[in-house]
C-alpha cells in the first residue's frame, strides 16, 4: 500500500481546514440569511422591506428603543463612576483583593437575572427605599440592575485597561508633580482608560438594549427587550426584521470597539519601535 | 544646618527590615548617590524622601522643615522613575507643563517654562510628540524636564538609566550631571551601577541589607573602602588568604611568598584577615617598593581597553591582574611563568 507523500498530506490538511471554516460560516450565516429572507416576505410572492417599514413607523419601537438607550446611558455612567475608581484603588492599594473582586464581578453570570430582579423588587418595594412605587423609582431600580448585569463586562474591560498602564508609577509621578486624587483620576487615569471604558460601555449598551427579564418585571413594556418579545409573539414578519435590526445594532457596537482597539494597538506598535 | 537631613530612619515591611539606622546630611546643590545591590533599601529610602513611603522610625527635614508626614504632592520634590512614567495621553509639552498646570501657573508662564525645559534637554522639535513616538532615551530626558519644570527643592532619580542601552546610558549620564550642575539642584540618585555612582556624584552612600556601609566621595569609596562589602562591591578586588601575619612588621606571606603592606583600613581586621588588592595595581615584572609574586598564567580575558590576566601563584591561589591594552604590550601566553608585582602601599588587610 502506498503511503501519502508530504505534499499530498499537506493538500489534505488544507482541504480539511477549508471544510471546517465553511461549516462554521454556514452554521452562523444560514440562520441569519433565513431570518433576513423571511423578514422580506411580508407580502405574498414579493420580496419587500414592508416589515421593516412597519417597525420603523411604529411609535412603540422608537419609544421603547429611546427608553432603553436612556437606561443604557445612565447604566454606563454609573458603571464607569463605580468601577473605574474601585478597580484603580484595588490595583494601587489592595492588589491582594483582586481575585476576590474578580469573583464578585462574575456573580451576575452565576446568579440568574430572575433571581436578581425578585431580590431587587423585594428589597426596594418597602421601607426605607420604596422605589417600586414611582416611575422614577423603577427607572432607578432598572439602572441599578443593569449596572449589576454589566459588571462582568465593565470590570473586566477596565481592569484589563489598568493592566496595560503602569498605574502605580503614573500615580506617583503625578503626585510628585503636585497632583491630588481628583486630578490623577480625571487627567491621568480616565484618559488613559478611554479605550477600555468605551469597550465596557459598548458591551453594556449591547447587553441593556436587548435585556428582557429585569425590564419586564421592573418597568414592563416601556423597554425595548419586552417590546421585541411582544412583537415576536404577535407579528411574524416584523419579529424577524426586529431580530435582524437588533443583530445589526449589536454588530455595530462590536465594530466600534474594534475600531477604537485598532487605534490603541497602532499606538503601542509605534511605541515599540 | 544641612538642606536635606535623614535622622534615624528605618522602614520595616512586616518582619522584613528594608532600611535601618539611616542617618544622612545632604548639602544644598549636592549630588548624592545611593549605591547598592537589589534589595539593599536604596529605593525605599528614596521613596521615603519622596513621600511615597512613611518611615517606621525617624524623621526627614528639608530646608529646616520636618516633611516626614507631609503628603508627597505637597513636598515640591521632583522624581524621575526607571520606567519614565510619562503620561501616555499627553504630548511632550503637556507632560512637561503638567506640574505647572496643577499649580495653576498662568498659561503664558507654562509655555515659557516648557520651552526653557525643552531647550535644556535639547528636544525643542519634539514638543508635540507623544511618548510612544519617542525612544527610551528621549522619553527619559522628557521625564527629567518634567521633574525640573516645577523647580523642585530636591530632584530624586530612581535608577533612571537602567532601562536604556549602554551607549545612551553614558550619554544621558553626562547630560544629567550637566543639567544638575547648571541648575545647582540638590539631587539624590539611586543606582546599582557603580560606574554611574562614581562618575556622577559628589558623595556616594554605599548600602547593603538596609544599612549604610560607607559614605564618602567617589575617590574615598574606591580607594579607601572601610568594609569588605564596599571593597568588593565597588570595583574589582582580589581578596587573598594570607599566613604568618606580623602586624608590627606589617608583613605576611601569600601562597608562601613574602608580602609587605602599609595600611589596614580604618575598621578592625577580621579574625581571618585577607589581603585586598585592586587588579589594576598589578603589573608584569618587578620594580622598587613593590611586592613580587611568581606564578603561572591560567587565563587571559580580553575586555577591550583592559586585558585581565589570571595568575596561579601556588597553593590554589589565583590573582586577577588588569593590564591596559596597548599595541606595545608584551602579553604572556597561557601556561607561561610570570613575575607579577604591586606597590606596597596598594594592598591592605580586611
Amino acid at each position: 500500500m502506498n503511503t501519502p507523500t508530504p505534499r499530498a498530506k499537506r493538500h489534505a490538511q488544507t482541504l480539511w481546514s477549508w471544510f471546517w471554516i465553511l461549516a462554521g460560516v454556514l452554521y452562523f450565516v444560514v440562520p441569519l440569511i433565513a431570518t433576513f429572507d423571511f423578514s422580506l416576505r411580508a407580502k405574498k410572492d414579493v420580496l419587500t422591506f414592508l416589515a421593516y417599514e412597519r417597525i420603523f413607523t411604529d411609535a412603540a419601537f422608537w419609544r421603547t428603543f429611546s427608553f432603553s438607550l436612556q437606561m443604557a446611558f445612565f447604566a454606563i455612567v454609573v458603571s464607569i463612576l463605580l468601577v473605574v475608581p474601585t478597580a484603580y484603588w484595588i490595583r494601587l492599594k489592595l492588589p491582594r483583593l483582586r481575585p476576590m473582586v474578580e469573583f464578585v464581578s462574575m456573580l451576575p453570570f452565576v446568579v440568574p437575572a430572575i433571581v436578581l430582579v425578585f431580590g431587587l423588587i423585594r428589597v426596594f418595594s418597602g421601607p426605607p427605599f420604596r422605589l417600586t412605587n414611582t416611575f422614577a423609582g423603577t427607572n432607578v431600580l432598572l439602572v441599578a440592575g443593569y449596572v449589576v448585569l454589566a459588571l462582568p463586562y465593565t470590570y473586566r474591560a477596565v481592569d484589563t485597561g489598568l493592566g496595560a498602564i503602569d498605574v502605580r508609577t503614573l500615580t506617583e509621578a503625578a503626585q510628585s508633580l503636585g497632583a491630588g486624587w481628583g486630578t490623577i483620576m480625571f487627567k491621568i487615569i480616565f484618559p488613559n482608560l478611554r479605550v477600555a471604558i468605551l469597550s465596557g460601555a459598548f458591551l453594556t449598551l449591547a447587553t441593556v438594549i436587548g435585556e428582557y427579564t429585569l425590564a419586564t418585571f421592573i418597568v414592563g413594556n416601556k423597554a425595548f427587550g419586552p417590546y421585541m418579545s411582544l412583537i415576536g409573539q404577535n407579528r411574524t414578519y416584523e419579529s424577524s426584521s426586529l431580530a435582524i435590526i437588533s443583530f445589526l445594532l449589536t454588530w455595530a457596537f462590536m465594530g466600534l470597539i474594534q475600531i477604537f482597539n485598532r487605534g490603541r494597538a497602532e499606538g503601542h506598535l509605534a511605541g515599540a519601535r | 544646618m544641612s538642606f536635606l537631613t535623614l535622622v534615624d530612619i528605618s522602614k520595616t515591611f512586616g518582619a522584613t527590615v528594608a532600611v535601618a539606622d539611616f542617618n544622612l546630611d545632604i548639602e544644598k546643590g549636592e549630588f548624592v548617590s545611593f549605591l547598592g545591590p537589589s534589595g539593599c533599601g536604596k529605593t525605599t529610602t528614596l521613596r521615603m524622601i519622596a513621600g511615597f513611603e512613611l518611615p517606621t522610625t525617624g524623621n526627614i527635614t528639608l530646608d529646616g522643615a520636618d516633611i516626614t508626614f507631609q503628603p508627597s504632592n505637597q513636598r515640591n520634590v521632583g522624581m524621575v522613575f526607571q520606567a519614565y512614567a510619562l503620561f501616555p495621553n499627553m504630548t511632550v509639552a503637556q507632560n512637561i507643563g503638567f506640574g505647572l498646570q496643577v499649580r495653576k501657573t498662568p498659561p503664558a508662564e507654562v509655555r515659557r517654562r516648557v520651552d526653557e525645559m525643552l531647550t535644556l534637554i535639547h528636544l525643542e522639535e519634539f514638543a508635540s510628540r507623544y511618548p510612544y513616538q519617542m525612544s527610551g532615551g528621549q522619553q527619559q530626558r522628557v521625564a527629567l524636564a518634567r521633574a525640573l519644570a516645577i523647580q523642585p527643592r530636591v530632584l530624586l532619580l530612581d535608577e533612571p538609566l537602567s532601562a536604556l542601552d549602554a551607549k545612551i546610558r553614558v550619554e544621558l549620564r553626562l547630560e544629567i550631571r550637566r543639567i544638575q550642575q547648571t541648575l545647582g539642584i540638590t539631587t539624590v540618585y539611586v543606582t546599582h551601577d557603580q560606574e554611574e555612582a562614581l562618575s556622577l556624584s559628589d558623595r556616594v552612600v554605599v548600602m547593603s541589607r538596609g544599612r549604610m556601609e560607607q559614605v564618602g566621595t567617589p575617590y574615598e569609596i574606591y580607594n579607601y573602602p572601610t568594609t569588605e562589602f564596599v571593597a568588593s562591591f565597588v570595583g574589582q578586588l582580589n581578596l587573598l588568604p594570607i599566613a604568618n601575619l606580623d602586624r608590627d612588621a606589617r608583613s605576611c606571606t601569600l601562597a608562601g611568598q613574602p608580602i609587605r603592606f602599609e595600611h589596614s583600613g580604618d575598621r578592625p581586621i577580621s579574625d581571618t584577615p585577607r589581603l585586598a588588592i585592586r587588579p589594576e595595581e598589578f603589573w608584569l615584572g618587578d620594580g622598587q617598593e613593590r611586592n613580587l609574586l611568581r606564578g603561572r598564567v591560567e587565563t587571559l580575558i580580553f575586555l577591550g581597553a583592559i586585558i585581565r590576566v589570571r595568575v596561579d601563584i601556588g597553593d590554589g591561589v589565583l590573582i586577577s591582574a588588569d593590564l591596559f591594552n596597548a599595541r606595545s604590550l608584551n602579553l604572556p601566553r597561557v601556561g607561561d611563568e610570570v613575575l607579577v608585582s604591586f606597590p606596597v602601599h596598594a594592598c591592605w588587610l580586611i
